[in-house]
Order: C-alpha cells, then sequence, then structure tokens
C-alpha cells in the first residue's frame, strides 16, 4: 500500500490543527465566525418555519380561545399596573433616600429579548447561542436573564448572534450575596453540575455562616459585571467548615436553561 | 477524488451537527449531547479517499466548534486520526456485519471526545468534568455505534447516487450462444 498521500495528509491536519490551536482570541473567534456562517441558512430557515408555525396558530385559533386569552391578559394588566403603582412610590422614596446617603442613581435596565437558537454540542460546556449580535448592541460580558433570574452572560459576540456562558460554566463564575445574612460568596461549577446542570457550587463563605437551606441567592454586584440583586437560586446545602477559613454550599438555580427558548439582554 | 460524494458527506455533516446543536430531547433523555462526527468519519472512511476524510476532519472539525466554546478544530486531530485507522485497515472490517459497524463506530465515539478532552487540559482550559462524564462517554459511545448503522447505508446509497459505478458487462456472460449454419 502507497502510505505516501496518508503521510502528506497527516502532516497538513497537524500543521492546521497547531495553527488554528495557536490562534490568538481575536483571530480564533474570526476562524469560527467564518465556520458558523455555513449555519446561517438553517437557522434563518427554522426562523422562517416557526414564523409560519405562529401565522397558522394564530390563523386557526378559535374566537372562544381569544377572548378568554384577551380576559386573562387584562386581568394581569391590572395587576401589573397596581404593582407599578406601589414600585413607582418605592422608586421615588429610594431616590430620595439616595440623595440623602449620597448612593450613585441607578438606571433602569434596557432590555432586549432574544430567542435561544442553540446550544453547545460539546459535553464539557455550557453555553447557548441567541439571535442578538453586536448589530443589535450586544456586546461581550452583559447579563442575560429571564424573569424567573440570571442565566449567564455573554461570551462571545458576533454580527447576528451571540454566545452565552450559563452559570456554571467556567467562563461565567459570579460573586453572590446570600440573603438574609448578606454573605458574600462565589459561584463555580464542579462534578455535580454535570450531572444536574440547576445545581452549583457556592465558594468561599465565611467559615462560621449563618447562611441555611433554602436561603434565596441574589447577584452581589460586585466587580459591576452584573447589576446587584438579580435572583440566581436558592441555597440546597451548607457545608460548614469549622478551623477551615471558609465553607461551600450548593446552590440549585432559579432557571433551568434547558428549557429556555426566550432570554433578555441587559443593554448597556 | 469523489468530488460529488465528498459534497454530500459535508452536508450531511452540517445537517448532523446542527441537529446536535437545536434537538433537546436526546440531552433531556440522556443527559448527553451526541458526537455525530465520528461515527460519520467512520462510515466514510471505509469508502472514501483520503482526501474526502481530510476535507471532513478540517470542516467537521469547524464547524462543530463554531457552535461550541471549544477552541476552533479542537477535534480535528483525534477525527482524522480515527479515519486514517479505520482507511488503513479498511479491509480487515467485516462491514457487512452490523457488530462490527457498531463496534468500530462505538470505539470511535469513545475515543475522539476522550482524546478532545485530553487536548483541552493539555491547552490549560478547564472542560467541565465529573462522575457523570463516564456515563456521557458511556452514552456518547453507544450512540456513536447506532449512528455507524445508520450512516453505512446512506453513505452507501449516496455514493451509488451520485458517483459512476464500474460497469458492468451490457450482456449475459453465463450464456453461450452457439450459431448453426443456414
Amino acid at each position: 500500500m502507497n502510505l505516501r498521500p496518508y503521510v502528506y495528509a497527516t502532516g497538513l491536519v497537524l500543521v492546521l490543527a497547531a495553527v488554528l490551536l495557536a490562534l490568538p482570541p481575536r483571530s480564533a473567534g474570526q476562524v469560527k465566525l467564518a465556520a458558523g456562517s455555513f449555519f446561517v441558512p438553517l437557522f434563518s430557515a427554522e426562523a422562517g418555519l416557526q414564523r409560519v408555525r405562529n401565522y397558522a396558530a394564530d390563523k386557526t385559533a378559535t374566537r372562544e380561545e381569544l377572548l378568554e386569552q384577551n380576559q386573562r391578559l387584562a386581568l394581569t394588566n391590572e395587576v401589573l399596573r397596581i404593582q407599578i403603582q406601589q414600585l413607582r412610590a418605592t422608586a421615588e422614596e429610594n431616590k430620595v433616600l439616595r440623595i440623602q446617603v449620597a448612593f450613585a442613581a441607578t438606571n433602569q435596565w434596557k432590555l432586549r429579548l432574544g430567542q435561544v437558537i442553540g446550544r453547545d454540542p460539546s459535553n464539557w460546556w455550557r453555553t447557548l447561542q441567541i439571535n442578538l449580535g453586536s448589530r443589535h448592541g450586544v456586546r461581550e460580558g452583559l447579563p442575560v436573564l429571564t424573569p424567573d433570574g440570571l442565566v449567564g452572560r455573554v461570551h462571545e459576540v458576533h454580527p447576528n448572534r451571540s454566545r452565552v456562558a450559563l452559570i456554571g460554566d467556567p467562563a461565567c463564575r459570579l460573586s453572590i450575596n446570600v440573603l438574609p445574612s448578606r454573605e458574600n460568596g462565589i459561584l463555580t461549577a464542579d462534578g455535580a453540575t454535570v450531572f444536574d446542570h440547576t445545581i452549583v457550587n457556592l465558594q468561599f463563605l465565611p467559615a462560621h455562616t449563618g447562611a441555611r437551606a433554602g436561603d434565596p441567592v441574589v447577584t452581589s454586584g460586585l466587580g459591576r459585571l452584573f447589576p446587584r440583586g438579580i435572583p440566581v437560586g436558592k441555597l440546597l446545602s451548607v457545608a460548614p467548615a469549622p478551623g477551615a477559613l471558609n465553607s461551600n454550599a450548593r446552590v440549585k438555580l432559579a432557571v433551568d436553561s434547558s428549557r429556555l427558548n426566550e432570554v433578555w439582554v441587559i443593554l448597556p | 477524488m469523489k468530488t460529488f460524494y465528498t459534497l454530500g458527506l459535508l452536508v450531511i455533516a452540517l445537517f448532523a451537527l446542527y441537529l446536535t446543536a437545536t434537538l433537546e430531547w436526546p440531552q433531556r433523555i440522556t443527559g448527553t449531547r451526541i458526537d455525530p462526527l465520528p461515527a460519520l468519519m467512520v462510515c466514510a472512511a471505509l469508502r472514501a479517499p483520503l482526501r474526502a476524510l481530510t476535507v471532513l476532519a478540517v470542516l467537521g472539525s469547524l464547524w462543530q466548534t463554531s457552535l461550541s466554546a471549544d477552541p476552533p478544530g479542537i477535534s480535528m486531530i483525534p477525527l482524522f486520526a480515527v479515519g486514517v485507522a479505520v482507511s488503513l485497515n479498511r479491509r480487515a472490517i467485516h462491514t457487512r456485519l452490523w457488530s462490527a459497524r457498531f463496534a468500530v463506530g462505538a470505539a470511535a465515539g469513545a475515543l475522539v471526545p476522550l482524546a478532545t478532552v485530553g487536548t483541552l487540559l493539555a491547552l490549560g482550559r478547564e472542560p467541565l468534568l465529573g462522575w457523570f462524564s463516564l456515563w456521557q462517554l458511556a452514552v456518547i459511545s453507544l450512540a456513536s455505534g447506532l449512528l455507524a448503522l445508520l450512516f453505512f447505508p446512506l453513505l452507501q446509497w449516496l455514493d451509488k447516487t451520485v458517483e459512476n459505478q464500474p460497469l458492468a458487462a451490457p450482456y449475459d456472460t453465463t450464456t453461450l450462444i452457439k450459431r448453426t449454419p443456414h
């Protein structure tokens, strides 16, 4: 058997792989963008199919269903309007108090709705792709959330899509507060996250922690990557470590990322 | 080079990767994302020329990593190595036996992710690993064996459909025609 073609092909693949793996992050991103452009027609076709499906569903909905839905939405609308009135008063009070104690004013979030268009095909990262990119004002590091809580942060931005590193991915470690004790800790992934992606590890709690199972966990705002107070999840268990410098805990995340179809990005 | 066959192979790889990234139910049922490329590479290596295998390893790996947080081309060498190993030993593999196809597909399905994770660790990355990763490896291996059973007839059909086959004699060679004088 003539082995020369195999030697040449092996050499070619080895050189190509070495060059690709040695690329700086920016060039690697461009290579991924170019390779990912092959999937654009498939993602576009799926979006088109979804529109057709929605159109067909709209056309086939009965009058009774629509009336019932309308009634339900009107009720929700009224409840939300009352809640907004209550919150407006709280916000006014908060504004006055902030001025009195010389705290910086908080800005309102500028949100943009994105659709989940794909998930990481490998088993060792926890990322997903959304249909918002730099053309929609998305930048690297922006927080991504749902009404239930924090999802992760934007990790890679392309013109029309972005990759979101989910909580539990090594690229999305975050500082949190445990309520009501207000103790700080860092959320990281561990072996348990591979088994159940809604469970993450909480490190660097104080050694004699007052945190208990069931306590809510929110973003701390430290590092200015995530705004303060976004719900993250609840403490599942706490392992106090007497004699050690700090304790660890397990956190059950508020958002199950495997069931996500839509997410909100907080724009700058 | 079988140009149309190679193009067909790439289209199948593109669709398979797209489905891996968008279908959620395999992950919900097994807790694992299935990698279709090792099974496809094995089936391709049983019939395709070396150039087609090289193109599949390079483009397949780049496409896969474009949908993932992996560095570009991380699985290129493992995929190509599997392709070359099967291609060099294609006469030793009893492709008519389902069990042989399944075994080769399953072995490739286990080796490629192992080598890819090894490369990631060697590069100083921190992939998410735990005891459950062993279960995921077993599922990927099993699924890869099953996918090999699916891809083999598909690629056989593709080869027959888009490439010229060696022509058979246009007459029956077993019958002797004896002409008698008038």
